[in-house]
């Protein structure tokens, strides 16, 4: 079984609509969705949740006592979370990192860490495959710890189903959420597009890639808005052994077919989809072969 | 000498778990006595750094050795301070996996499997 | 004023709508809070004077004592110290820089040193714009301590525009928490509508005044207009799909580079954003 995660380090670029529509095209496979923060995936595939799960990630101090107004707690907070008031000091969930130190400190005992609820995941079924999915409630620390659960539940639903294929629409950014959906996988592909902004996070989570001994695959979407920009992209992955395995137009078709629910890959004059199709051909052969 | 090894169960049939820091449960074998107990890993629940728990827990067990899936290059660290040796890259069942460890059939690992996810636990 | 212009989608033309934004009006504190990846630099050009070091307090231990640190360990929520039998491991990308293991360890076993988790560069670029960015050091979690250095740096009688990284979760919270009003950018399809929602929720939430601009109008449908309307959402502005404004973008130049119109139209923007914020 092999697993592929398809990330873009810029927001954008394509990423989620190359991931729909391999997920779509492939067989003897299950689909993560690990922007858990803006998830998209469930757009296309239309999901039927079977299973939700709380996730309960980290902590947050509560006043669960009487606070008698000493300060010690507000002077020691490093995150500027602690505030006081007539009523007594305030917590601003918003700064807190749920690190401790002022239920440690507090003399009167009015203070606790309690568990932070922040987010949901599920297991849906969808007419391609399993969907493994999350949100994470808004303003919550998006860790890496949500997307760590539901890439679990996904390997072990694939291993009892014996699957081949795990198709993971990775999250967007190059920070922790990035690596949790990097951790572990066979290969990455990599949707860019030939901006200068692009270009830049490209660079940046090809970096973070590097880090996993993994197989890199690129991809550059609506190469033919800036050719040069293009042929830099394309002399970056020369000059560094990447492999790119399709350059797709800019096609207004995607878009018009996004917004009627249907997958581009279905549409015969569309160069964009000839595209995807042949970029799927290309790397399917490594994904299943051994 | 005793070995961990990390477990979706709490008996020598449960299948050894390929994770290391988020596994459910370790079992700690005695390998001179045949003796076992099982350990609830707290770890798994943690917001990061679940490996270098469970590596300083393992440690505080006795065990001189982990038979696992995968080890991070945190983890790694912790185990290979605390002198424990690493028998990675194990699926199947525990009991199987301990004959093999009887019967030096397993190879130790010498450097972690996946990479530095910056500690914020293994696969 | 402080305006921060986010959104629940990466990629729907935040820098586009921030940068166009400020070259317009000219006179303003414009900063960079995506500093995982500030992009904004490409646009506003800025002539960088200063750069500055954000540091967090992070903590070393004095083994050579011999002390016991296993407080230590067991003190830390966030796993970045093992406390072995003969060894002690600190692993400082794990570690928040809270203190508490200076508090609960052997007394002056525990130290703290400065520790570089990114930089704040402060510029200006024209017409009359002071210029600050973030940026993250690679491998660094510490996403809000240099979001917090920038919060340091705002004068917020002046007019203050942050771009803000995309999405909802803490670091775009900690972008939005202290401006007045919200210009949320979105495109015209499903995932643009989808994430529009979310940041509309996060926002009410926090009690901020918003609007949304509509950008690549046209590539979609009409759907997000059709919930702005129906939800009372003001739609601020609409910017064509076009390929020519996208090949502008792609080497870094302004929307206002490209159609001197635009100026006059965000200059609009502003005083209806002034308007109903009187109101």
């Amino acid at each position: 079984m092999k697993q592929m995660t398809i990330i873009s380090g810029k927001g954008g670029t394509g990423k989620t609509t190359v991931a729909s529509n391999f997920i779509k095209l492939a067989n003897d496979h299950i689909a993560v969705d690990c922007d858990v923060d803006a998830a998209n995936l469930h757009i296309l595939l239309e999901p039927k949740i079977i299973k939700e799960e709380e996730f309960t990630g980290g902590a947050i101090a509560t006043v669960t006592g009487e606070c008698i107004n000493c300060g010690k707690c507000e002077e020691a907070c490093r995150f500027k979370a602690i505030s006081d008031s007539e009523t007594g000091i305030k917590i601003n969930p918003i700064r807190c990192e749920g690190c401790g130190v002022c239920v440690y400190l507090c003399p009167a005992n009015a203070l606790e860490l309690k568990p932070d609820r922040q987010g949901s995941s599920y297991v849906s079924e969808t007419k391609f495959c399993t969907l493994v999915h999350a949100r994470l409630n808004p303003g919550a620390e998006n860790s890496g710890l949500l997307i760590t659960r539901i890439r679990n539940t996904a390997e072990d639903i694939a291993n009892d189903k014996d699957l081949k294929l795990i198709i993971i629409d990775g999250a967007p950014g190059i920070g922790c959420p990035v690596i949790s959906s990097l951790n572990g996988v066979d290969a990455t592909l990599i949707v860019t597009e030939p901006t200068l902004s692009a270009i830049s996070d490209f660079k940046k989570v090809y970096e973070v890639a590097k880090i996993f001994d993994i197989k890199v695959f690129v991809c550059v979407n609506k190469f033919d808005l800036n050719l040069e920009n293009t042929k830099e992209i394309e002399d970056f992955c020369k000059s560094n052994n990447i492999k790119l395995i399709g350059k797709i137009l800019y096609d207004d078709k995607v878009s018009i077919y996004l917004s009627q629910k249907k997958f581009i890959v279905d549409c015969s004059e569309s160069e964009a989809a000839i595209e995807i199709k042949n970029m799927w051909e290309n790397i399917k052969g490594y994904l299943y072969g051994r | 000498m005793k070995v961990a090894i990390s477990s979706s169960g709490t008996t020598l049939q449960s299948n050894v778990d390929p994770r290391f820091g988020r596994c459910p449960y370790y079992i700690i074998y005695d390998t001179e006595t045949d003796n076992f107990e099982h350990a609830e890993n707290k770890s798994s629940q943690a917001m990061g750094g679940a490996g270098i728990q469970t590596g300083q827990l393992i440690e505080k067990y006795g065990a001189k050795a982990v038979i696992t899936g995968n080890v991070g290059p945190n983890a790694f660290r912790v185990l290979s301070s605390a002198s424990i040796k690493v028998y990675s890259g194990v699926s199947g069942k525990v009991n199987d996996a301990i004959k093999k460890l009887k019967e030096g059939k397993l190879t130790e690992t010498s450097a972690p499997d996946v990479g530095s996810h910056f500690g914020m636990g293994q696969k | 004023m402080i305006i921060s212009v986010a959104s629940g989608k990466g990629g729907t033309g935040k820098t586009t709508v921030a940068t166009a934004l400020a070259l317009s009006v000219g006179y303003c504190q414009f900063m960079d809070y995506d500093v995982e990846a500030p992009n904004s630099s490409f646009f506003l050009k800025p002539y960088i004077k200063h750069t500055q070091k954000v540091t967090i307090k992070q903590p070393y231990f004095l083994t050579e004592t011999g002390e016991d640190f296993s407080k230590c360990a067991e003190f830390c929520n966030y796993n970045a110290l093992a406390v072995l039998k003969d060894d002690v491991i600190f692993f400082p990308e794990l570690c928040h820089g809270c203190g508490g293991c200076m508090l609960v360890g052997p007394d002056g076993a525990v130290r703290e040193k400065d520790v570089e988790v990114g930089e704040v560069k402060k510029g200006v670029t024209s017409p009359n714009i002071d210029y600050y960015m973030g940026d993250l050091k690679p491998g660094s979690m510490r996403t809000v301590s240099v979001q917090s250095a920038l919060d340091k740096a705002i004068i917020p009688r002046e007019l203050v525009i942050i771009d803000c990284p995309p999405g909802t979760s803490c670091p775009m919270v900690f972008s939005v928490k202290d401006c007045d009003y919200c210009i949320l950018v979105t495109e015209p399809t499903p995932y643009g509508l989808n994430d529009l929602k979310l940041s509309i929720d996060v926002l009410e939430k926090m009690g901020k005044p918003f609007g949304v601009v509509i950008n690549r109008d046209g590539i979609g449908d009409d759907e997000v207009e059709k919930y702005c309307i129906k939800n009372g959402v003001k739609i601020l502005a609409k910017i064509p799909n076009d390929k020519e404004i996208a090949k502008y973008y792609s080497i870094g130049e302004s929307l206002v580079e490209y159609d001197k119109n635009w100026k006059q139209k965000f200059e609009n923007i502003l005083k209806e954003i002034e308007k109903d914020l009187v109101v």
